[in-house]
């Protein structure tokens, strides 16, 4: 569902924040960031807290104004009202007036969205269903826990079928059902085509859910690509190992890879040393020709191969990786320390 | 639009689910609910107040008299009945001197109303020859209102001339039909036309316009900053909305808000003023937008305080400040204006010859000194009183004139007034011993005859002078006055023991009485003479009587009634064919004074209030405004039309000189003698500014216009709850005279108009640039 035209084009943009009048405090938020995401696709901002996702996604809102560059949404200025008419929005933290219940917090959203009653009618009752509000949305918003506003605020945020939906922690305080409930959202809203920007703590979600994702440390964008990209960018990616399980006794295994170059010999089952005992060690894959020796030889001694497993980093090893090296001084050089990824 | 209704739709409906509201519609229905049986019922009462004695000192000596065995057997009969206390006051106030307030005289009286042995043959021989009286004397059973009405009549003829005649009727506050005090020296209308014009603007100048906006500045106070919430503002900036209309969305809910309340209470009070008081004023409706401004004044403030630094406390502290600071101002300029423009305003202009002088609402007389450019008292610097005339006599060489104790609306009496003359500089000599005081520099004339009872109006009456007063219209003699001066003197140092000079002057030495002993003209009273003194004619309580001159005797040959409200305060003035009667607030009559019919309206004129009317020789007539609006009619062409002169729309006091020209005071301190056939100003006399009129001219005046004047928006509100028809709240026809300041009631609204733009532009500048 995926095209080449963009929803989110950001270039050059930064943001100074000055705090203090005598004593002037001058704090980039945002610094030189440039990234696009394409229509249709699930995008994920990754980044530690005081990153700048945030500012990026009130500059895109129209919120704060970039001290430079520049960035458009759907063609359109960035913050400008045309713009703002085709996004839904979920903010962090997202606090609802007190007097209202769900469903009049949802007419009166509709209402900003310059939706008339009988459209939002018309939506509502889809829209408690997919959230997981049905029944709930006379209730009074103050009663609803942290969860639940989340859920109205995603409803509110998808009512007027925006073509861009901006989601600022959208998981925060659901439960495990809540997050894939949540996810499968993202899974509807991609298959119709609509543009998700995501912005996220939770990387096993951003890794579920998302097409391309972008870490952001100290203001600068540090890495953007699809997980694969960035996993293989990985400085450690190329560390070249296979992981076997073999099923027999210690002494067997060893004695059949006393030649070859493993290592790290451990139990994995707990129970009785003997035959079906299943232990783990690693080949080196270096030389394929290893690990191929290290096969031959288990299989000759008649002993059986539980699992292999040649080794992949994680995105959670990329981004601590990334974001461990963008705080640790000096940095001064942009991107420095991941310069294959970064365009 | 929609998006905008439905914040401002949001916000009503937060106010109505946080309760807020209720509890403020609650508060303003007790506030209404407790108001409710408050009310003034109106019935019989011969019951003394105190402004039924007139002159409460020469009661109190007749009294003393009485007490010591001398005055008349009425008197001695009043205070045998008196009880032990007050007579023991009154002892000590011939011993030491203390004094005795009029509250206690009135109670004193009062008590004796009730008793049954007051009425003694002997002591009011007349008393059962009057026709009120008669049946009561007659009634051997007489009810408690019949005799209260008896002893009143009794107690009022041992005091002649000191004491109102009882109306019989009277007015109490009630409370839920509870009568609270004593009676209420005022006619129903005219407490009505108090609590319209007094009251009532002053519960809404202090009640609401402090009270209640300080309450809807706290309540409000937390609107905009709560907009700034974090995780609401930003869902609100995210959707397509502008942020400064976002802005002013949320400050006209709070108007919304506010103005809810204030229609809910005001509405309230009209139907409380209309079914309780029987005052239907829409200006109380009028009031509703009026206040809702005022409250947009300071929210203004509230709001940009709010954007600046989101917390409602310091929005309250600094919107106070702000109103402090306006106040302190207003103040300032309040009272810089007070003394410079009201307090020495022109009263009355006249001319002697070349010398000007002209009188002042502080009561002082004052003399244009061509050399000084400026205006100097003459005559002493008496403050706080009234002055009436002036009036020169060539015969005497003398300028007359009177300064009685100025009581508004009739409150309280003219005590001891006295004819005071003074020569002019011109005619100063310092040997002249005709009178017993200094002239120019510091000449009062406290040796002067005192005035009759009550004196209303000194005027030129042929070759004397002629002051009106309630118990008729007395010419006075000059050569009476200075036997009665001649007396005086050769008392030398007794003359402390009372008055005996005036007292004794009274009936036929200084002043003749004119008029029939019967004279009973009520009051609002007016006089006015012809130019050529063929005619004298009076207003009297929508009545106008022609008065013909018979040698010393005045006698009334025709009178007319005029379709007016009772009680309707009016100016008269005439000229020998045409009298022009201005009732207050009302379009002037013209009335033929040979045949005594009413002409026709002044339409021309409109609706308006006159405080002075003078004739010339030619028969034309200048009428002079409140408002200062300067009119001539003329007989010829049977109009009045406004004259372009400088001072127009600003005049103060006019007064025709002797070759026909006119008089006018204007702008505060300027004078002009003006050709009204030329339309030319013959001599202008324009004072140097003194330096108090320098720093509130070029200082505080522009600081001032520039400066918001919240506190101006009341004058709107008690012009349109006082003065919806150029209606002046008048009692007695002195009352027409008061000063005033010409100001434009609509100003404060353009001005304030112009703060609260300046501050929402502001306000909308700093949230555009504001990242949030």
């Amino acid at each position: 569902m995926q095209s080449s035209a963009t929803a989110i084009d950001v270039s050059d943009l930064s943001k100074t924040y000055r705090e203090g009048l005598v004593f002037r405090k001058i704090h980039n938020a945002l610094s030189h960031v440039s990234l696009s995401v394409k229509r249709g696709e699930v995008f994920g901002l990754l980044g530690p807290n005081g990153a700048g996702k945030t500012t990026l996604i009130k500059v895109l809102l129209g919120i704060l104004h970039p001290n430079q560059g520049s960035a458009t949404v759907l063609d359109l200025p960035a913050g400008s009202k045309s713009a703002r008419r085709k996004i839904g929005y979920l903010p962090e933290n997202l606090v609802f007036p007190r007097h209202h219940t769900g469903r009049s917090a949802l007419y009166f959203y509709g209402r900003l969205s310059e939706m008339n009653d009988s459209q939002i009618q018309a939506r509502e009752s889809e829209l408690w269903k997919i959230v997981g509000l049905k029944g709930r949305e006379h209730e009074p918003v103050r009663r609803y826990s942290k969860g639940m506003r989340q859920r109205l605020g995603l409803a509110q945020a998808m009512l007027h079928d925006p073509d861009l939906m901006v989601f600022d922690e959208p998981t925060d305080g659901l439960d495990p059902m809540g997050r894939q409930e949540i996810r499968n959202v993202l899974d509807q809203l991609k298959e119709r085509g609509k543009t998700v920007f995501l912005n996220s703590h939770i990387l096993q979600e951003v890794e579920l859910v998302c097409d391309r994702v972008a870490i952001m440390a100290t203001g600068k964008l540090r890495g953007i690509g699809t997980i694969d990209e960035l996993i293989e960018s990985h400085p450690h990616a190329s560390k070249s190992t296979v992981t076997v399980e073999a099923i027999g006794t210690m002494a067997q295994i060893q004695e059949a890879t006393r030649d070859c170059a493993v290592r790290d010999f451990s139990v994995v089952l707990d129970g009785v040393e003997d035959a079906t005992s299943v232990h783990r060690f690693v080949v080196d894959a270096t030389d394929q020709a290893n690990v191929d020796k290290v096969i031959d030889r288990l299989r000759n001694n008649s002993i059986s191969i539980y699992r292999m497993q040649r080794y992949r980093a994680s995105l959670e090893q990329v981004f601590m990786s990334i974001v461990g090296a963008a705080n640790s001084p000096p940095s001064n050089t942009p991107n420095s320390n991941t310069p294959n990824l970064f365009k | 639009m929609k998006p905008y209704y439905a914040v401002l739709y949001d916000s009503f409906q937060e106010s109505v689910r946080s309760k807020v509201l209720w509890i403020l519609l609650a508060a303003w229905t007790l506030i209404l609910a407790a108001l409710f049986p408050l009310s003034f019922s109106r019935g019989e009462s011969y019951a003394f107040t105190f402004a039924d004695i007139e002159n409460p000192r020469l009661v109190l000596d007749n009294l003393a008299n009485a007490s010591a065995g001398k005055g008349t057997r009425a008197q001695k009969a009043v205070f045998a009945k008196l009880d032990e206390e007050f007579k023991s006051i009154l002892v000590q106030r011939q011993a030491n001197k203390r004094r005795i307030f009029t509250g206690l005289l009135t109670d004193a009286f009062n008590k004796l109303l009730t008793n049954k042995e007051l009425y003694d043959k002997e002591a009011w021989p007349n008393a059962d020859r009057r026709k009120d009286m008669k049946p009561l004397i007659e009634n051997e059973n007489r009810s408690a209102a019949e005799l209260e009405q008896l002893n009143r009549g009794l107690i009022n003829l041992a005091f002649p001339g000191s004491i109102r005649a009882a109306t019989g009727q009277a007015t109490w506050i009630t409370y839920a039909g509870i009568k609270l005090g004593g009676a209420i020296p005022l006619s129903e209308r005219l407490l009505k036309g108090v609590i319209e014009s007094g009251f009532i603007p002053l519960v809404m100048r202090f009640g609401l316009g402090i009270g209640a906006m300080i309450v809807a500045i706290i309540i409000t106070s937390s609107m905009i900053p709560d907009m700034f919430q974090t995780g609401s503002l930003h869902l609100l900036l995210s959707k397509p909305l502008s942020r400064n209309l976002l802005f002013l969305t949320k400050f006209l809910g709070g108007c919304i808000f506010v103005a809810f309340n204030i229609i809910y209470l005001l509405v309230g009070l009209y139907l409380y003023a209309g079914t309780r008081l029987d005052i239907w004023n829409t200006g109380i409706l009028w009031c509703i937008p009026i206040f809702i401004f005022t409250f947009m004044i300071f929210y203004s403030v509230s709001a940009l305080v709010g954007l600046i630094w989101k917390n409602p406390i310091i929005c309250v502290v600094i919107t106070a400040l702000f109103a402090g600071v306006c106040v302190c101002v207003g103040l300032i300029h309040f009272y810089f204006d007070l003394f410079l423009h009201v307090v020495p305003q022109t009263q009355r202009i006249y001319a002697v010859n070349d010398t000007v002088l002209l009188t002042t609402q502080q009561g002082r007389v004052q003399i244009w000194d061509e050399q000084s450019k400026a205006w100097k008292s003459a005559y002493g610097d008496v403050d706080g009183q009234k002055v009436m005339g002036l009036v020169w006599l060539e015969n005497e060489k003398a300028i007359y004139f009177a300064r009685p104790r100025f009581n508004p609306f009739g409150m309280g009496g003219n005590q001891n007034a006295k004819l005071e003359f003074a020569r002019t500089p011109e005619l100063a000599d310092p040997s002249d011993k005709t009178f017993s005081s200094k002239i120019w520099e510091d000449s009062r004339m406290d040796s002067g005859p005192e005035l009759p009872s009550d004196p209303i109006q000194i005027f030129r009456w042929k070759d004397s002078l002629a002051i009106l007063s309630e118990s008729g219209v007395f010419r006075f003699n000059p050569a009476g006055a200075a036997q009665a001066e001649e007396r005086k003197a050769a008392l030398g140092g007794l003359s402390w023991l009372g008055n005996i000079g005036a007292t004794s002057a009274l009936p036929g030495e200084a002043f003749v009485q004119m008029t029939d002993k019967n004279w009973k003209l009520p009051k609002p009273l007016d006089v006015s003479a012809s130019p050529s003194f063929q005619y004298l004619l009076t207003y009297s309580n929508g009545k106008v009587c022609r008065w013909k001159s018979d040698g010393d005797k005045l006698i009334q040959e025709t009178e007319i009634e005029l379709d007016l409200p009772a009680e309707t305060v009016a100016s008269i003035g005439t000229s020998d064919k045409n009298c022009i009667v201005c009732p207050n607030g009302m379009k002037p009559i013209l009335i033929d004074v040979e045949t005594m019919e009413i002409r026709r309206k002044l339409d021309e004129m409109g609706e308006l209030t006159v405080k002075q009317i003078v004739a010339d020789n030619s028969g034309s007539l200048v009428l002079l405004s409140t408002e200062g609006t300067i009119w001539k009619y003329e007989p010829g062409t049977d109009k009045a039309t406004k004259p372009s002169l400088v001072g127009q729309g600003n005049a103060h006091a006019v007064s025709f000189a002797s070759d026909g020209q006119l008089w006018v005071a204007h702008s505060f301190k300027k004078a002009d003698l003006w050709d009204l056939a030329e339309s030319t100003s013959k001599r202008s006399l324009r004072p140097k500014s003194s330096i108090a009129e320098l720093i509130f001219t070029y200082g505080i005046s522009p600081f001032y216009e520039v400066n918001p004047k919240p506190a101006a928006v009341y004058d709107t509100i008690s012009y349109v709850l006082e003065n919806p028809k150029n209606k002046t709240l008048a009692v007695n026809r002195a009352d027409l005279e008061a000063a005033t300041i010409k100001t434009d009631p609509w100003k404060p609204i353009w001005t304030n108009s112009l703060f609260i733009a300046v501050l929402l532009t502001l306000s909308c500048w700093y949230l555009s640039r504001q990242d949030l």
